[in-house]
């Protein structure tokens, strides 16, 4: 029996999801192995009989969270897809303003009050509402990791998610340490499994994978003013993507 | 010497299985090529189920028992979860058998004084019924067992016929009985059933094996029954990803427990920080 | 020992790279560092380079490398892979060279590692002596400046020509093959001589102290508070695991393809210092403490190694101290900070 699968999508870009469908001409490999019942992406049909969900994005309104629960109710595994998913992401970063004046920022004088729509609260990363089993960090999702997390999900194993930083797979590459070229690269305390994607293309890591279990934030700040940055420009270098994290 | 690769699995066939408790089972493996695994009580293989991974996991029946053997297994990771999906007649990798296991020549003649923690049992069993196996040779067989409740206790028919038996001693605890459960026997830590039982501290050799926790208990009770260090000889767990020595993952301060161990003589290692 | 005029030494390595079917690897620039690297013209070559990011261990003991594959559709279908493309590596200087003959030690012992050994059997290695000094190196107290052996060539620049020492029949093959060369004279043999007197004492930074007595020092330090202080600052990161060319461990996966019928296991490098290296299934982390993890590497290389295999596993290259952000991996600093006490 293949399991059922189904995909979610909260407040997000969706473009984790367009990540499933970069798997080009793997797609047809994934529907071997499991039945897409629902997505909304990709396809019309839509089902309520599912073995794994998929969650895209930040949980924003009260409906929101209604509608999370009634999936988990019905998920077995549920999958935490991508970085609003996992940590809030880039969604959290309105939780640092007061919900007044976010609503005021980006709605203006519109009339929203009473509509449900509108009703927002401080973002949530899907593990604030329900249970995750599983979690595909990345803003986006990394396709070879979406790949192992599904096969292993389909083979019965607990995928192999790394808790070391973006360092050792920067350091497997062989590249130039950004911090030679002048750039604040998050990548010693965040978690690795990207390959070292940004670093590789002669970027700084922006730490959107989250951080590792137990990041040694100090040091990350010391070396980010070590070569130049302020400890204020330090710290806001997390806020993009790792908010939730740091205001621990 | 052969061009093999080390890493390279051989298979072997699930000829039995025994299901314990919810997570443990026996498993009794022949290897396809009908080659003995001719190992030591002690020693441990690598075991592969494809596309899930492999772990390290001791032998859990006597040398003595040729055509096949049998590994304990408690499903706590991906390869021993997989393990537990596996049916009769289904085919797993094996690699080794790995290790320095008990040295069976020189407790020959000697008491053995076997103190099992929960799982610890599975590679104890191993040399308990190679001592069985060779009654004569070996001098007293007492055998402390115990696990958290009566429900986890591993082997237990094999444990009753211990039991039963007049040329060895099988002393049972459990850390405790919870509501609805029968047990006729000590209440406690296995610690406790040290002081309760007579040995002859230079004629006794202590076996033991269990959790980590437990190691620092029954060495300091052992050692208060007048047991010297070196006759105390224990074997441990460690990560023993490549079995052969390379990957690492098994060290103990300068020492790896994949080549050196997992069987040791508490003389050798108690000098070594990491080791308990 | 033999003579080969600069540019004939390019044509040299030109016709290697046009000609002899092994692939030819080099140093070359990487921004202002310098890397091995497949050479597709002998002008990329970078003889004066001071040191590589990564040794040349990553073509031996490759950063992620396949040792099975198989077929999940039957029952129990596993072959071993060994892929070995044979190579020929120009300029490797000596720290590598002797760090290399370390792993082979290790590779072979007990359990023959063949995806190492036949790497290291198919190639050819022509070193170069060090012309620029790396201001993290300390090679030259660590009696791996300069090297006799675990060459198969070794080159010295001699300002217009390149003195050349021949370490073995597969390197005098490919001389022979493809290059022009004269035999050297005794007053070149003396010159290079003494230029490789010197380079030992090119190296600023400087172990205070024999590093034959580690093993002691580190022995009598294991509870000193360095280990903790320092870790502090400990990233966990990896890195300077992963930039040594003497750190071998390796972690082992599982890796299926999406169709679920092929799989492969692979190893890829992994690090002591890295939080998980020492967890097991059951959760139990061996070495869960930072400062544990930390210490366990200096041990390593001036202590456990030593004791199981007779050779101090730091070469003095100085890529852990460039690589360490927080600057606490320097096992020079390190060392000479327990000697001090």
């Amino acid at each position: 029996m293949k399991p059922k699968v189904a995909f979610f999508d909260f407040a997000s870009c969706e473009g984790c999801q367009l990540q499933v469908l970069n798997l080009e001409e793997s797609i047809i490999e994934l529907i071997e192995i499991v039945d897409v019942v629902s997505f909304r992406e990709a396809m019309k049909e839509h089902s309520d009989d599912y073995d794994i969900a998929f969650v895209e994005g930040s949980i924003a309104r009260p409906m929101d969270e209604e509608r999370l629960k009634k999936i988990r109710s019905k998920a077995k595994i549920l999958v935490a897809l991508g970085a609003c998913a996992c940590t809030g992401g880039i969604n959290a970063l309105r939780n640092q303003y007061s919900i007044e004046m976010v609503k005021k920022g980006v709605y203006g004088d519109a009339d929203i009050e009473n509509n449900p729509y509108f009703d927002v609260f401080h973002t949530k990363a899907v593990d604030e509402v329900v249970e995750v089993d599983y979690y595909v960090y990345g803003c986006p999702v990394d396709k070879d990791e979406l790949t192992k997390v599904i096969t292993s999900l389909a083979l019965g194993k607990r995928p192999e998610i790394p808790n070391y930083p973006v360092c050792v797979e920067c350091k497997k590459e062989g590249n130039v340490c950004v911090f030679e070229e002048g750039k604040f690269c998050l990548g010693p305390v965040t978690r690795a499994g990207c390959g070292a994607r940004c670093p590789s293309n002669n970027n700084a890591c922006e730490g959107c994978r989250g951080l590792v279990d137990n990041p040694n934030i100090n040091s990350e700040l010391e070396v980010l003013q070590k070569y130049g940055l302020t400890l204020e420009d330090a710290l806001e270098r997390f806020k993009m993507f790792c908010y939730r994290e740091m205001s621990k | 010497m052969s061009n093999e690769s080390i890493y390279l699995p051989r298979p072997a066939t699930i000829k039995n299985i025994t299901k314990f408790t919810e997570s443990e089972s026996l498993f009794e493996l022949v290897m396809d090529d009908n080659r003995p695994l001719n190992h030591q009580p002690g020693q441990f293989v690598e075991v592969s189920i494809m596309g899930i991974g492999e772990a390290p996991i001791s032998v859990s029946s006597s040398p003595t028992k040729k055509k096949s053997f049998e590994i304990c297994v408690r499903a706590v990771g991906n390869v021993t979860r997989a393990m537990h999906r596996l049916k009769i007649g289904d085919k797993v990798g094996i690699r080794g058998p790995f290790g320095k296991g008990f040295d069976t020549e020189f407790l020959k003649g000697k008491d053995i004084l076997f103190i099992a923690g929960g799982l610890g049992i599975a590679p104890l069993r191993s040399l308990i019924n190679y001592v069985l196996d060779h009654r004569a040779d070996y001098g007293r067989a007492i055998i402390l067992y115990g696990c958290k409740a009566p429900h986890e206790l591993l082997f237990r028919e094999e444990v009753i016929s211990w039991r039963k038996r007049k040329d060895i001693e099988c002393h049972l605890t459990v850390d405790k009985v919870p509501e609805g459960e029968h047990w006729d026997h000590n209440v406690g830590v296995v610690t406790t059933l040290i002081p309760k039982i007579d040995f002859n501290p230079s004629t006794t050799y202590a076996v033991v094996c269990g959790p980590p926790i437990m190691y620092r208990f029954v060495i300091r009770t052992l050692k208060e029954r007048g047991l010297a260090e070196d006759h105390i000889i224990l074997s441990l767990e460690r990560r023993m990803k490549c079995g052969v020595g390379k990957c690492g993952h098994c060290q103990i301060n300068g020492i790896y427990v994949c080549q050196d161990g997992p069987v040791f003589n508490y003389s050798e290692i108690k000098d070594l920080p990491e080791a308990l | 020992m033999k003579l080969i005029k600069k540019d004939e030494f390019l044509n040299f390595v030109d016709s290697l790279i046009k000609i002899d079917p092994r692939r030819v690897i080099g140093v070359k620039s990487k921004g202002n560092k310098f890397i091995f690297d497949t050479l597709n013209s002998a002008n990329e070559l970078r003889l004066d380079y001071d040191v590589t990011i990564l040794p040349p261990k990553k073509y031996f003991l490759p950063p992620t490398e396949t040792l099975l594959k198989y077929d999940l559709t039957d029952k129990f279908s596993v072959e071993a892979v060994n892929e070995v493309t044979p190579l020929i590596i120009i300029g490797v200087h000596p720290y590598d060279l002797i760090a290399l003959q370390q792993m082979d030690i290790v590779f072979r012992d007990t359990y023959q590692d063949h995806n190492y050994i036949r790497k290291r059997e198919e190639s050819i290695l022509i070193g170069v002596n060090i012309q620029n000094v790396s201001p993290y190196s300390f090679a030259g107290s660590m009696g791996t400046a300069t090297t006799e052996e675990g060459f198969d060539l070794m080159l010295t620049d001699l300002g217009d020509e390149y003195a050349i020492e021949i370490g073995s029949e597969k390197g005098e093959a490919i001389l022979n093959k493809y290059a022009k060369i004269a035999d050297a004279d005794g007053d070149t043999i003396n010159k290079v001589h003494d230029i490789k007197g010197k380079i030992a004492s090119k190296f600023k930074k400087q172990l205070n102290f024999p590093p034959e007595e580690l093993p002691k020092l580190l022995e009598e330090n294991y509870d000193n508070e360095l280990w903790e202080k320092n870790a502090q600052k400990c990233l966990s990161c990896g890195s300077c695991n992963l930039v040594c060319p003497t750190c071998y461990c390796f972690d082992v996966q599982d890796i299926v393809e999406l169709n679920l019928r092929r799989g492969k296991r692979v190893r890829t490098w992994d690090g002591c210092l890295l939080e998980d290296f020492a967890k097991v299934a059951t959760g139990e982390n061996f070495r869960e403490d930072r400062a544990a993890r930390y210490r366990h590497r200096f041990m390593r290389k001036g202590k456990y190694l030593y004791d199981r295999f007779g050779f101090i596993a730091c070469v003095g290259c100085g890529r852990c101290a460039s690589a360490c952000l927080p600057d606490i991996a320097d096992p020079c600093k390190v060392f000479n900070a327990l000697k001090e006490g």
